[in-house]
């Protein structure tokens, strides 16, 4: 028989007086599965059927796989949540230097500079100097904005006294000028000091007043429907905890109302995921009862299911999973059923145990996905 | 055959309706969305932080191989130009900083036999936490489980970093050779003889223990 020869792993691949070690690579790779095509397979089977040595080889190959395998580490829940809580932070502080990197690389290219370290060098100095020389200027005397029109929210300036007035606030207040308003980019990253909710009647959205923190104190008010107070409640949330958890809860609160909206779910989704504060965590899931689209609920709820060390939590995912089942709001899938099978033999809590086998009840046969 | 071939049709169509929903998610998060980023880790976190401890064993590593990974990628999302899928391209980030981190523990020379951390920081061997080893129930079968544990570190520690890279990848991950090679840059009869290699290595030290 003429020798061939595997152009990969440079074995002779015919099987004719290949010796045991030269079959040894093509033993790795179907031990290892799927690298082989069906034609070497074929060869290998043919000799394995002849030489119980190679065919002990194979064994001990798998065998090998195996034994490593006892020694592999699932990641647990906690250490993938404090990953992902410590990513966040980090792409917080990412977010902040953004902006400096934004600028300085329009003025500066590194391209430019990198190669010219004595440029750089001067240009640091210059840098150095003339912050140290215009800071101070500038910062005696702040520019303050214009309030731009908006249809439902007023934004204030607190005056030196702490109290709030509003757009048109008298003009013989001279310490705080009217009209603040910060854009809402600004909102987005702006420091909460304290939410204030103010009753309404006859089912209106209630009121809200929020008060930041900024180099001149501001409040916004409106309701959860101007764009202004929304994007601060929901930069609230993505600031995490830096914000009290009271203020947090407070936002996850309000923004409940308008769970339908997409930014706002998918902020609410993760704060289920990331928020540190089980209480927060809890508020968001029920906040989000009766958001769309369903499936991407169910897969929140499933996530925190599986994930959320709290078992409060954990409590309300499971009974949110079934009342949305009993409503026919979701439909089972692999993932749904293997989740609930997992928490009915292996949650720490007899009620989830419980509740994940009435659910797997409930959901009945499966239907097609 | 009409049902399979009907079935093969939904695959491949709730595929293509994933893959689009990826691409809506990368364009928005290229376009500065952080919630959209976010959700893209969310899928693929877990497979990497589980191939990171696999490959360094300790939390607080594998920690930092994830913020890493994930922060580069964050950082460069804006050159991902949609060649390969975001999961090629993550993975492909995340493997250079895990070898990174490898080839730095090993040129520094601190191997200790890696302990996991358990959730109050303090040490636990991997297999305190199977039942049937626990202390209270069989203390010499839990000494032979973390001798064992031991042997599989320090066999693994003499592979070099791609060979144990491609031993996790092709084993644990479930990946081809030919996509090995593509995430770490080589070819693949390189990324072949990275697991001959492994293999040899795996089997002379652990022969004798098995």
């Amino acid at each position: 028989m003429q020798r061939g020869f595997d152009s990969n792993s440079g074995a002779d691949v015919s099987g004719a007086n290949l010796s045991c070690a030269e079959w040894q690579p093509l033993l790795t790779l179907f031990a290892a599965g799927g690298e082989l095509d069906p034609a070497e397979e074929d060869r290998l089977a043919a000799h394995l059927a002849q030489c119980p040595a190679c065919s002990q080889s194979l064994d001990r190959e798998k065998e090998l796989v195996a034994f490593l395998a006892s020694n592999r580490t699932e990641p647990d829940a906690s250490l993938l949540a404090s990953c992902r809580a410590g990513l966040s932070d980090a792409l917080d502080r990412e977010e902040e230097g953004g902006w400096l990197r934004r600028t300085f690389g329009v003025l500066l290219p590194t391209s430019w500079l990198s190669p010219r370290p004595a440029w750089s060098a001067a240009i640091l100095l210059a840098i150095g100097f003339s912050v140290g020389i215009l800071a101070p200027r500038l910062l005696r005397h702040p520019v303050a904005p214009k309030a731009p029109e908006n249809s439902g929210s007023k934004v204030a300036a607190t005056n030196d006294t702490g109290s709030t007035t509003g757009a048109s606030a008298d003009s013989s207040d001279t310490s705080a000028p009217a009209n603040l308003a910060p854009s809402a980019l600004d909102l987005r990253s702006a420091d909460v000091a304290g939410i204030n909710v103010l009753p309404s009647g006859g089912g209106e959205s209630p009121r809200v007043e929020l008060q930041l923190r900024a180099q001149q104190p501001v409040t916004v008010r409106g309701t959860v429907d101007d764009d202004n107070v929304r994007q601060a409640l929901l930069g609230v949330l993505r600031q995490g905890e830096r914000v009290c958890p009271d203020i947090r809860l407070d936002a996850v609160d309000l923004l409940r109302a308008c769970n339908n909206d997409p930014e706002v779910r998918t902020a609410l989704c993760h704060t289920v995921r990331t928020d540190r504060n089980a209480a927060v965590r809890l508020k968001a899931l029920e906040a989000l009862d009766g958001a769309e689209p369903e499936d991407i609920i169910r897969e929140t709820l499933l996530d925190a299911l599986v994930d959320d060390g709290n078992p409060g939590v954990r409590v309300e995912a499971i009974n949110e999973l079934r009342d949305m089942a009993a409503k026919g709001r979701v439909t089972s899938d692999d993932r749904m059923v293997s989740v609930l099978r997992e928490r009915m033999q292996n949650d720490p809590s007899t009620y989830i145990r419980l509740q994940s086998a009435a659910a797997i009840r409930d959901l009945g046969p499966r239907e097609k996905f | 055959m009409g049902m399979s071939v009907a079935l093969e049709g939904d695959a491949r169509q709730a595929a293509a309706v994933k893959l689009a929903e990826e691409q809506a998610l990368v364009r928005k998060a290229q376009a500065g969305d952080r919630l959209a980023f976010e959700e893209l880790v969310r899928r693929y976190d877990r497979d990497v932080l589980r191939l990171a401890l696999n490959l360094v064993r300790r939390p607080e590593d594998a920690r930092d191989i994830y913020q890493e990974g994930f922060l580069r990628a964050y950082r460069n999302l804006h050159r991902f130009r949609f060649e390969c899928s975001f999961y090629t391209w993550i993975y492909r980030i995340v493997t250079n900083v895990a070898l990174d981190h490898l080839r730095r523990r090993a040129s520094r020379r601190e191997e200790q036999a890696p302990v996991p951390l358990d959730a109050d920081g303090g040490t636990r061997d991997f297999f305190d936490r199977q039942p049937e080893l626990n202390a209270a129930a069989n203390p010499e079968k839990r000494l032979f489980g973390e001798e064992l544990g031991r042997h599989i570190d320090e066999a693994m520690k003499r592979l070099s970093p791609r060979e144990r890279m491609v031993f996790e990848m092709k084993h644990y991950q479930g990946l081809r050779l030919r996509a090995i090679g593509d995430l770490l840059g080589t070819s693949e009869d390189t990324v072949k003889n990275s697991l001959f290699r492994a293999t040899r290595k795996l089997r002379a030290s652990l022969d004798a223990v098995r």
